[in-house]
């Protein structure tokens, strides 16, 4: 199956034009995306860099379908399809992942029940019981979590780092075209990073996904080599460039990109 | 404050069964003479204005009392003294968890209920008002008893395998003890309840009992019937016990739980019956100094349920856990109670009430109350209820109240909601490719099996695990499709 999902041949590319996305909130209608774009190809690794609360996150769960975020305008075609027009589960099949910044917790819902009801929705057909224990096993002692895991409710009393291999562990398992990883870093130590890292970078190896890394600090980019890094403030993308520019986002901070007056540091 | 002596001025030493451990306790002819007075009071509203009177004197006296540094109380200060051989004699001291509730054996202390009063303004009179005036029980209910694996239970009477296994079970007198040992009836159903019972069963834990205990009501008649249950345990005993109740009946049944110091017991009650059964069930229960007591309600069926719980401590440092779930059909009401009283020193309650109604003209209420009296320093009390509504129509109603008189506590909390699903949840289940139908089946499953698996006993929980994906399957089509097209 692993096998015969991917073809390291087969190119996919996710284009977002002039996407635009908001919230109703108490005070209101708020906008927080105003006009993204981006494309991203098989393969390419592009790290989103941005201050807190420039809407990072919004663009994340606004791909992947959360129902909180009402979308005014623009389109996100994977491979010329329309994700915006899909349900949530049908963009999960149509190819896209998201490993979210705070996984939600699911009580009663086990670790096993779940991944192998997604795997099959995700693949059309169940997988065997002897592969997908053998696979789901492996993946596990990838990411060196504990076997007990499996049993246990999704994301349920796990820990930040936990929950964190416990994404990876569902990007690795249902091979997605594209993955989003919102601040997968936030919250690892230097050894938990290290090991999920290499977990991304393995799956990516294996199924040539092109990935979106967002995230605050420069730290994860030293594991995964970014191809482009992209500045994101204020709703939208204000410059591109490539590996370096993330070094010097490590020297000057984000200030430059925000309103002026305010810092980084006064805002968090 | 000093808690020595709020120990041993307000609180009553505990029931002569618990100290004696493993000797059936029997009430002296004279204790039953006296309560029988107590009883025949021959002005009732005079006694229960005199019982107030005496816990108003009372209240006073403790802060009295708790307020004064000193070893001793003062002499001005008067400190009522519990006495064993006559429990009713300061009605105050018997806890409730308020002070305007009336607790009586008697139906006649019990004002008219009207639809409006807070005990009653869920549910329809109409329902309930047969269980609200005295009736001639069928005793068609059958009661039998055995441990999980089938094996019997022994009789009270076989004083050897009782003590061999630290169990026994079986039919007691109405006025035998310990029938009506723990409080009273909470209210006029429950005092005609004990009124009209002719068949009380004891269930009485000695010490560990290996295997889970099940007690199984089954009737298959809809005239109305009535039954009581005392399960005592011990001090340092651990045992499991499961109440199940199914088929047609309506009955009215009480129920009385006290647990001994240093002991384990987890309850469950699973309701599973017939559609056009009736069930009003009220339980007194008692948990022991540092005793746990799990007390589990599992309700998936019945025309018209009702279950109110008055459960309060006898010493410090009990650990009260109560878990409920309701699955409630279209048509069908269950409601649950829950009503807390931390009347000592030190103690905890964890109350969690989880429903899901299925269905239009499903309704359901829940109302949880933890009072914590000037008694009860160092309270931890929370409570919490959820419900999810699967289908438009259905009526949730969650009523969490907190009374707390007592400023010395460690916590008190509530939380309730009625929702339909928890939109996080099902959307972190569908951006991993689970179809919207799918995450919702797997919420609810999830939704009760958090819950059943704390049961603890494993057969129990496999059983209602299936009655549960049975019903998953088959609401698929109905309840399931009706949410999709409404959203
Ligand atoms: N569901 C929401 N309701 C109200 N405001 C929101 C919501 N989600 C995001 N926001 C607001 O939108 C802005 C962007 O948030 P977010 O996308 O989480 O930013 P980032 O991930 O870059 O830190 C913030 O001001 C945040 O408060
Ligand atoms: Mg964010």
């Amino acid at each position: 199956m692993a096998e015969v999902a991917t073809n390291v041949s087969e190119q996919h590319t996710l284009e977002i034009r002039g996407l635009r996305a908001g919230v109703q909130t108490k005070e209101g209608r708020k906008e927080i995306l105003k006009g993204v774009d981006l494309t991203i190809h098989t393969g390419e690794v592009h790290a989103i860099m941005g201050p807190n609360g420039s809407g990072k996150s919004t663009l994340a769960y606004t791909l992947a379908g959360h129902p909180k975020y009402e979308v005014d305008g623009g389109e996100v075609l994977l491979d010329g399809q329309d994700l915006l027009k899909m349900k949530p589960y049908e963009r999960a099949r149509a190819g896209l992942f998201l490993a979210m910044q705070y996984p939600v917790e699911v009580p009663g819902v086990s670790m096993t029940n779940f991944l192998r009801t997604a795997v099959t929705e995700v693949q059309g057909s169940a997988p065997s019981l002897r592969q997908w224990v053998e696979e789901l096993s492996t993946e596990m002692k990838r990411l060196r979590m504990d076997p007990k895991f499996a049993q246990r409710s999704v994301n349920e009393g796990f820990s930040g780092g936990e929950k964190k291999r416990a994404e990876v562990l569902q990007m690795e398992l249902l091979k997605p075209k594209f993955t989003i990883m919102d601040e997968t870093d936030s919250g690892l130590d230097v050894d938990a990073l290290r090991i999920v890292s290499e977990g991304v970078n393995h799956a990516k190896d294996v199924n040539h996904f092109g990935v979106m890394l967002i995230t605050h600090y420069t730290r994860i980019l030293r594991y995964i080599h970014p191809d482009f890094v992209h500045v994101f403030a204020d709703g939208h993308f204000v410059r591109a460039g490539g590996p370096e520019l993330a070094d010097e986002l490590e020297e000057s901070g984000y200030d430059q990109y925000l309103p002026e007056g305010v810092s980084e540091s006064a805002q968090a | 404050m000093s808690e020595k002596e709020m120990n041993t001025t307000s609180t009553p030493d505990s029931d002569g069964f618990r100290r004696s451990g493993t000797t059936k306790p029997v009430e002296t002819a004279e204790q039953k003479a006296r309560r029988a007075q107590v009883q025949a009071n021959a002005s009732e509203a005079q006694r229960i204005e005199n019982a107030r009177q005496k816990d108003r004197e009372l209240k006073n006296e403790q802060s009295a009392s708790t307020a004064s540094e000193g070893q001793s109380a003062p002499a001005e200060v008067r400190m009522p003294r519990y006495d064993p051989k006559d429990p009713y004699k300061f009605p105050a001291q018997m806890p409730s968890s308020a002070d305007s509730m009336i607790r009586s054996f008697d139906p006649a202390d019990f004002p008219q209920p009207k639809a409006k009063d807070n005990e009653w303004r869920y549910l329809d009179m109409d329902e309930i008002s047969e269980f609200m005036q005295p009736f001639t029980p069928t005793n068609l209910a059958q009661v039998s008893v055995s441990f999980e694996d089938g094996s019997a239970v022994p009789q009270l009477s076989d004083k050897q395998t009782s003590r061999e296994l630290g169990v026994s079970f079986g039919q007691i007198s109405k006025n035998e003890y310990p029938a009506g040992s723990v409080s009273k009836p909470v209210d006029l159903t429950a005092a005609i309840q004990w009124q009209v019972t002719q068949r009380v069963y004891w269930l009485n834990i000695t010490s560990n009992v290996e295997k889970p205990v099940i007690i199984r009501v089954h009737s298959n008649n809809a005239e109305r019937d009535a039954l009581h249950f005392v399960i005592t345990a011990a001090a340092n005993s651990h045992a499991s016990v499961v109440v199940m109740h199914d088929g047609l009946a309506h009955l009215a049944e009480g129920m009385e739980i006290s647990t001994g110091a240093d002991s384990t017991l987890n309850f469950t009650s699973v309701q599973q019956w017939d559609e056009a059964s009736k069930h009003v069930g009220t339980e007194r229960i008692r948990v022991g100094a540092n005793a746990e007591l799990r007390h589990r309600v599992v309700t998936l069926s019945g025309n018209f349920v009702r279950l109110r719980m008055d459960p309060d401590y006898a010493g410090k440092k009990g650990f009260l856990d109560m878990l409920g779930i309701y699955y409630v059909l279209p048509g069908d009401y269950a409601e649950h109670r829950t009503m807390v009283c931390h009347n000592q020193a030190d103690c905890k309650s964890r109350v969690i009430y989880k429903g899901a109604l299925d269905g239009k003209g499903a309704r359901s209420a829940w109302v949880g109350n933890a009072l914590i009296l000037p008694t009860a320093p160092n309270t931890d009390s929370y409570e919490l209820n959820r419900n999810l509504v699967l289908k438009p129509g259905a009526i949730a109603d969650s009523e969490p109240q907190l009374e707390i008189e007592n400023g010395d506590i460690i916590g008190a909390g509530h939380a309730s909601s009625v929702g339909r699903f928890e939109d996080e949840q099902l959307f972190y289940l569908e951006s991993r490719g689970v179809s919207e139908e799918n995450a919702r089946k797997l919420v609810v499953r999830g939704f009760f099996e958090e819950l059943i698996n704390q049961i603890g006993v494993e057969s129990v929980q496999t059983a209602l695990m299936q009655r549960i994906e049975e019903r998953l399957a088959k609401g698929e089509s109905a309840a399931m499709t009706q949410v999709l097209e409404d959203k």
